[in-house]
């Protein structure tokens, strides 16, 4: 028996960077759609237990009912047993649960956002990360049959996975000396007053990004830091760069459709298990992973500490990979 | 978008104005000196605080049955709105149009509306005139989740985006069509999700936090002066009370209520103030205090003007002919 998990978050790939970008809208039922071909792909090879976050939308019945209805459903779907608050917590909720059951894989679908609430409670369970969401650096654009037949492959638990899956690293965010949250890809520091509409986009007000990997290829903050130097997944070093200042100057894909000019100070790396402190001398706030959540005044002190105590991240191109090799499409 | 303390200030002293305004028709209803429908914004007042305040005077609006926090957002007088509520002559609409009807050509407030969804085609009406006359005026039209089931909706969304009018679309989604919740008349969730089969942007934020409201309407606002065209903004938020006055809203939990209660935008706008040192206690006590004055004058001001005549319920029901047309 080999069981996956989903976490699908209703609220990805909605918010205001359609409005200051060119970023893509990715609706619900297109959601379920993906759902659905997880789901049969999964189930396909060898997937005989779903397990599904609830939430408003109800995507997880309305997958089931439309497969029940095409009569193409042979795994047993379960809707996680939780009170839906239509907030991030049902996403961290249900990463805690999924987590505690000790399922063979979790497909999380949603921006680097909803990824970073995952990654705080799943830490031994592998992760697929599907891109529904904006500007996304951490989840991949990838069709959901290969996500489902990836996530059997793992869960089948058959293969050594040591070239497919990787524990990535995270910045570990230390308030006054005290933990209080983590990103995967960046942290951004901005002059911005309020949390407000969330997403974060205007760069005149940034004063510094911080990154655990960044890559010219991807787009946003990853990016900005990326076109200077790009640090990939496996390097055991992070990176931070001071926006707005300095003689360093550059243009970067900073959102969908927005190629900007920037200026920066030198990139300074961050080594492993080391931190970068700072001492806030006015009011702001901290986005990470492309929201803002965190608002600090002046006297606060943070740390920002590179690990690689993130989430085991799925290569779902390799997984394939070695699936091929060790003959797990052959059929008697 | 930057905010000056004063600006925020404003938007706090507005939503607690729409608070106590809707507080006291309440309770004006229910003593009966009130006749006829009232539905009651509480709840909702970062809606219409965050998104006027993105306007300039001469910009338009159109609102709903559920209008009070529109028109008091966009400007509105409280004395000659709730000389209205009270059917008095002295009323916006010489008492004759109640709360539903409440308009003020003066301050672009094209109407409250008793007409599920009348006020999309208006917008859109609005918009295309700005366009004709070219000025750098917009139109937000404000409507609630259920209204984008009816055909008008549609209308004024593909008008709109293929004239590409100068109007910003903000959905109140409560989560229900008078007592039917959402998920049993709706097969989306998100409204927004519905601007993309009009090619225009659409966007969902938390319509509880005032900031959050006034950010993606100002970009919007943006969108719309810089020609660009229209916008659909869905703000999520909650009714406290039932559809109407008199509503006991059975088909709700008493949970559901308890959780909507714990985001209530103004006790978050007052936190965000305290916390900021914007504003003391004593301040907002002081602006509660005002309020409760300016609340008190409109409402005897209601109560001493006279009713309208019996003759004039057969004036103002046709207008006169322009001089253009004649």
């Amino acid at each position: 028996m080999s069981t996956i998990g989903i976490i699908a978050n209703p609220a990805s790939g909605k918010d205001i960077r359609r409005l200051v970008s060119h970023a893509t809208v990715i609706d619900n039922n297109e959601k379920v759609n993906i759902l659905e071909r997880i789901i049969l792909g999964a189930q396909s090879f060898g997937v005989d237990k779903v397990y599904i976050m609830p939430d408003s939308y109800m995507m997880g019945y309305k997958t089931q009912d439309q497969l029940n209805l095409s009569k193409e459903l042979t795994a047993d779907i379960e809707i996680l047993d939780m009170i839906i608050k239509a907030s991030p917590k049902d996403t961290e909720r249900a990463a805690q649960i999924m987590e505690e059951k000790k399922l063979g894989c979790v497909v999380v679908l949603g921006g680097d956002g909803t990824h970073r609430l995952v990654a705080k409670y799943l830490k031994t369970v592998p992760l697929i990360g599907v891109s529904t969401g904006t500007n996304n650096a951490y989840p991949k654009m990838l069709e959901g049959t290969i996500v489902g037949v990836a996530a059997a492959v793992i869960a089948s638990k058959s293969y050594d996975t040591h070239l497919s899956c990787r524990r990535d690293k995270i910045i570990e965010i230390l308030k006054n000396g005290e933990f209080i949250d983590i990103c995967l890809m960046d942290a951004v520091i901005s002059i911005e007053q309020y949390i407000g509409s969330k997403a974060i986009w205007n760069l005149s007000n940034i004063k510094k990004i911080i990154v655990a990997n960044c890559h010219p290829a991807s787009i946003g903050f990853s990016a900005i830091v990326g076109v200077n130097q790009y640090i990939d997944e496996r390097d055991d070093f992070g990176a931070a760069l001071d926006l707005n200042c300095g003689e360093n100057r550059f243009l970067a894909p900073v959102a969908a459709g927005k190629i900007e000019a920037l200026s920066s100070g030198d990139l300074e790396i961050i080594e492993m298990n080391q931190s970068i402190k700072w001492e806030v001398d006015f009011k702001g706030i901290i986005a990470v992973d492309g929201e803002r959540e965190i608002v600090f005044n002046k006297g606060d002190s943070f740390e920002f500490k590179l690990t690689r105590n993130g989430p085991i991240q799925v290569d779902v191109r390799k997984t394939m990979e070695t699936a091929v090799v060790e003959g797990f499409f052959k059929t008697k | 978008m930057k905010l000056e303390n004063e600006k925020i200030l404003e938007m706090y002293v507005n939503m607690v104005k729409i608070r106590k305004f809707e507080e006291e028709a309440m309770d004006l209803f229910a003593v009966g000196d009130i006749q006829g429908f009232v539905h009651l914004y509480i709840g909702e007042e970062a809606v219409a605080t965050g998104a006027c305040a993105n306007l300039n005077e001469d910009d338009y609006i159109t609102s709903t049955h559920r209008g009070h926090g529109h028109i008091v957002s966009k400007g509105g007088d409280i004395k000659l709105m709730m000389a209205e509520l009270y059917g008095k002559k002295t009323g916006y609409c010489k008492g004759k149009g109640g709360s539903m009807h409440i308009a003020d050509a003066t301050k672009g407030i094209l109407g409250a509306n008793g007409i599920v969804g009348a006020g999309h085609d208006i917008a859109a009406g609005a918009g295309l005139s700005i366009k004709y006359r070219k000025t750098n005026q917009v139109c937000i039209c404000f409507f609630g989740d259920a209204s984008t089931n009816q055909s008008t909706f549609h209308e004024a969304l593909n008008l709109s985006s293929i004239w590409k009018l100068p109007v910003v679309f903000v959905c109140e989604n409560n989560g229900y069509g008078i007592s039917l919740s959402q998920k049993n008349h709706q097969a989306i969730k998100d409204i927004s999700d519905r601007a993309v089969a009009y090619n225009i942007p659409g966007v969902t934020v938390d319509g509880n936090d005032v900031f959050a409201v006034y950010e993606a309407v100002g970009e919007a606002v943006n969108r719309a002066r810089k020609q660009q065209g229209p916008t659909l903004v869905e703000c999520k938020t909650y009714r406290y009370r039932g559809h109407f006055e008199g509503d006991p809203a059975l088909y709700r939990s008493k949970e559901e209520l308890e959780e909507w209660l714990e985001k209530d935008p103004i006790d978050r706008m007052e936190k965000y103030l305290l916390e900021n040192n914007i504003a003391s206690k004593d301040k907002i006590k002081e602006i509660s205090d005002r309020l409760d004055s300016e609340i008190q004058e409109a409402v005897s001001f209601a109560k001493e003007s006279p009713f309208p005549d019996v003759g004039a319920s057969v004036e103002d029901v046709y207008s006169d002919i322009v001089e253009e047309v004649k």
